[in-house]
């Protein structure tokens, strides 16, 4: 098996994985948009060598299959710097949720304590 | 000033693990909140572990209990929201490790009262004070008066204080935007964009009386990192 097949059997594979995450409601839709488009253009990559030298030699690369990991290691700059701005979304919203929490907290032995008193006051 | 006249008051006292201290420090801040009814005392308990908890249901006033911890700025933050939405006028952070004097609680709260600045600093170096901190931290307080000095053209000589008091209207921004982690030198460049007017007076701190800084030697430098890095940010984002 040559590495061509190899590396297009891989990623048919991990397309899957990526459709089935998102059929079960593991992944959303809209994230696994961009593993999905990585798949499709790393499998059209590595299936046709044509292609794949066409391009490298417009972009003035000497060997064609460094492209691949050009490609690759881009997209997985995109995606982990889009990660860490999700996290840092979450983590606000985590910040202020527990906040929230806390403030509501207080606010209900408040009012229980108060509603304590005056029923102590109805006894008397 | 007459204590009875003041304000609808509160000072915040943000607490991780103070069980060696915050006893002391609730007991001193106690004494003046049972002159005056409109002083209130609210602990932002962020999530300790040990027994701060317990030790804080003892005394008869306000805790926030945060139920994991989010650190110092989000602790205080959920402190200003709290009198924000109780419509307290003034706000003051004070550190339950027992740093801080309660006798220049006045002297905080006074320019405030009379209209006259939005936010009162407690400095340990405007005037020379007992405080004796270690060689490190004094140079990591002077280097942030310098960062700050050169990019506001004023002079912060304690810009690392927490002990704090704010007007209405710093209590609304507060409760709306406060920064995350070491807050503290942050707030005053966020403060100046927003051309408030802010205010030194001198405070007598003592060495903390109990627990750990919450700086160790490897913090530090992302504390330097990160507190220099958002001053610079803060100077050049958008409003």
């Amino acid at each position: 098996m040559n590495i061509t097949l190899f590396s297009f059997l891989i990623i048919c594979f991990f397309f899957t994985i990526v459709i089935e995450s998102v059929r079960r409601g593991i992944l959303e839709t809209r994230d696994s948009l961009i593993w999905i488009f990585v798949c499709v253009i790393l499998g059209i990559l590595s299936l046709s060598r044509k292609l794949l030298e066409i391009i490298a030699d417009l972009l003035g690369i000497a060997y064609a299959p460094s492209l691949l990991f050009l490609f690759g290691l881009l997209s997985t700059i995109i995606m982990i710097f889009d990660l860490t701005r999700r996290i840092s979304k979450l983590n606000r919203k985590v910040i202020h949720l527990t906040q929230e929490f806390a403030l509501l907290k207080e606010q209900q032995q408040d009012n229980t304590s108060s509603e304590n008193m005056i029923k102590r006051e109805k006894k008397v | 000033m007459d204590i009875k006249s003041i304000p609808k008051t509160i000072i915040i006292v943000p607490a991780y693990n103070e069980e060696d201290s915050i006893a002391t420090t609730l007991t001193s801040l106690m004494e003046i909140k049972n002159k005056t009814e409109k002083l209130e005392v609210c602990v932002v308990n962020d999530g300790s572990t040990d027994s701060t908890e317990e030790i804080i249901k003892e005394f008869d006033i306000v805790q926030l209990k945060l139920p994991q911890n989010l650190g110092i700025g989000g602790a205080v933050q959920t402190g200003y929201k709290y009198a924000y939405n109780h419509g307290y006028e003034i706000a003051i952070q004070f550190d339950a490790d027992g740093q801080h004097n309660t006798k220049d609680l006045f002297e905080l709260m006074e320019p405030i009262i009379e209209g006259e600045e939005d936010m009162v600093i407690g400095s340990r170096f405007l005037q020379k004070t007992e405080y004796k901190g270690s060689i490190t931290r004094r140079i990591g307080i002077y280097y942030f008066y310098f960062v700050l000095k050169v990019l506001t053209k004023k002079n912060f000589t304690d810009p690392t204080s927490g002990y704090r008091a704010i007007n209405r209207k710093v209590i609304a921004l507060f409760a709306q935007n406060y920064p995350k982690d070491y807050p503290e030198p942050e707030v005053l460049m966020h403060l100046n964009r927003k051309k408030m007017r802010i205010k030194e007076v001198t405070a007598n701190m003592h060495a903390r009386q109990g627990g750990a800084s919450s700086i160790t030697p490897w913090k530090s430098i992302y504390y330097f990192g990160k507190v220099t890095l958002s001053i610079l940010m803060q100077s050049i984002v958008k409003e």
